[in-house]
């Protein structure tokens, strides 16, 4: 194993007593005080978090726009500039290389924001994909990216800089110009309100820091990836690697809101919508569905869920978790397709954990109320 | 009563008989596993080898597994652990005790660190999570 690259927030992560885990091959903080407390506090208040491990990949050239919509499910060309868009990058087969997100500012510039794991093979793919005069650029080594989330975030940020505090939900801009250029948007992985930056690391750091002086007193708290991956669990979000990979579709993980039937072309739309942009059910690929413990017990990635009846293996959890919010123990899994209809209408089902078969019910997404999708 | 440790972290305290043995985890391990949900507790009568997984710790991160420091059979679990399984993240060694056994080889008990040895396995990076 080579060592974890150490991204420019670590000091101030010692500083703040951070936890550190290696995710991804990146040094972050998995906890600083507990992933209870920090998630309690991204609901209720506001928390602050480094994700200066995504990588963000810059599309400039004309026709930049048309170029990326030509490699995602949703539709660019359909959201006005300076707003965020989900979208999965697919491959042939309509398989998810990624989900990311997408901005774009001109018709000639469209910013990416990707998945730490997958950043070096999304570069690869897009660059292979894009027509001539459009280029590709990966600022990520030496950027940090930063998210402030949690209902008091907008207090927090007006303080230090208005201008973004008002950006609409989803909205985006460019604070700024190059080289210090950041990109902010009022985005999130919580399902709170909340604002997300990225840009070169000594103008964030700066802004990091700026934040964590007016936001500590207003109940602002250092978040770590352990409550990041609770608070996206509990709204249903899907994680790259688990809900998503080459071999699910956006229909597979209940992501058909970021597919666009409209949008006449882009790779993998044969594998994922008929001629008539219907999707297409693939009988032989597993639905994701949302579940939870009717008693004690905590699911974890890669328990067996069984048939209450039959006894017989019908699928795999992917992500689990426990929050009292969401009612106990409570995951995500990948269940036979003709299962998951019976499963969504009542029929028994157990998850196996510790060779125990603990009896679970569906559950809609998201587990917890409120939040914003 | 002097308190031993296994390099996975759990800690065993014998009675004066050195006939029992009281069994948890350390502070560092509490640290590790963090905001404890809850604990599976062995069965009254269960016989545990040495190094045998005995109890599962359920906590907000992950499941733990937490191994026998000696071989015995278990004649008491901490049932209060049942109701309130922050007392494990609390008070570690002390009420958030795991369970007693009935040891059945004392002599193992030598083969364990002692607080010294704990201390020196921890600070030469013998930190590194060793559970789960």
């Amino acid at each position: 194993m080579t060592s974890p690259i150490v991204l420019p927030l670590h000091e101030i992560h010692q500083e703040m007593g951070g936890h550190l885990t290696d995710f991804h091959g990146f040094l972050l903080p998995l906890r600083f005080s507990t992933i209870t407390a920090e998630s309690r506090a991204v609901r209720t208040r506001a928390g602050l978090f480094d994700i200066s491990h995504m990588g963000r990949l810059i599309i400039r050239g004309a026709n930049s726009v048309e170029a990326v919509n030509g490699l995602i499910t949703s539709n660019l060309g359909g959201v006005p500039s300076g707003k965020a868009l989900y979208g999965i990058l697919t491959n042939e087969n309509g398989g998810a290389i990624d989900d990311i997100m997408a901005y774009w500012f001109s018709p000639e510039r469209v910013d990416l924001v990707v998945n730490a794991g997958n950043r070096d093979q999304d570069r690869k793919w897009i660059s292979d994909h894009l027509p001539p005069g459009v280029t590709i650029e990966d600022p990520s080594p030496s950027h940090v990216g930063f998210a402030l989330q949690g209902p008091e975030s907008g207090r927090i940020l007006r303080e230090v800089e208005p201008g973004a505090a008002a950006l609409p939900r989803r909205g985006a801009l460019l604070m700024g110009s190059s080289p210090g250029e950041i990109l902010v948007s009022r985005t999130g992985y919580t399902g709170e309100d909340g604002w997300e930056f990225f840009g070169p690391s000594e103008t964030v750091i700066r802004f990091y820091r700026k934040i964590l002086a007016v936001g500590l007193p207003l109940g602002l708290v250092p978040c770590g990836l352990g409550a990041r991956d609770l608070l996206r669990l509990e709204m249903g979000y899907p994680l790259y690697g688990q809900e998503l990979t080459a071999e699910t579709t956006p229909y597979d993980a209940g992501l058909g809101f970021a597919v666009s039937a409209r949008k006449k072309d882009f790779i993998g739309r044969p594998g994922i919508l008929d001629a008539s942009g219907k999707p297409l059910h693939h009988e032989d690929h597993r639905l994701l569905v949302g579940f939870a413990l009717t008693g004690r017990g905590i699911p974890r990635t890669g328990c067996d869920i069984l048939s209450g009846f039959s006894g017989k293996g019908v699928g795999t959890v992917t992500s689990g978790g426990y929050s009292p919010e969401a009612g106990g123990g409570f995951g995500l899994a990948y269940v036979d397709r003709p299962f998951a209809q019976d499963f969504s209408t009542g029929t028994a089902a157990v998850v196996r954990i510790h060779q125990q078969d603990l009896p679970i019910v569906f559950r809609t997404r998201p587990f917890v109320p409120g939040g914003l999708r | 009563m002097e308190k031993r440790y296994t390099p996975t972290h759990e800690w065993v305290e014998l009675n004066q008989e050195r006939s029992e043995g009281t069994v948890g985890i350390t502070d560092f391990a509490q640290q590790e596993v963090t905001d404890v949900v809850f604990v599976e507790l062995p069965k009254v009568g269960k016989s545990v080898p040495r190094g045998g997984e005995a109890a599962i710790i359920e906590s907000v991160k992950a499941a733990f597994s937490i191994y026998a420091p000696m071989g015995g059979v278990i004649i008491s679990v901490n049932q209060a652990l049942d109701g309130n399984p922050g007392l494990l993240n609390q008070d570690p060694t002390g009420q958030g005790w795991i369970f007693r056994l009935k040891v059945t080889h004392p002599e193992e008990f030598s083969d364990l660190m002692d607080e010294k040895a704990y201390q020196s396995y921890l600070s030469e990076g013998g930190g590194q999570p060793a559970h789960g």
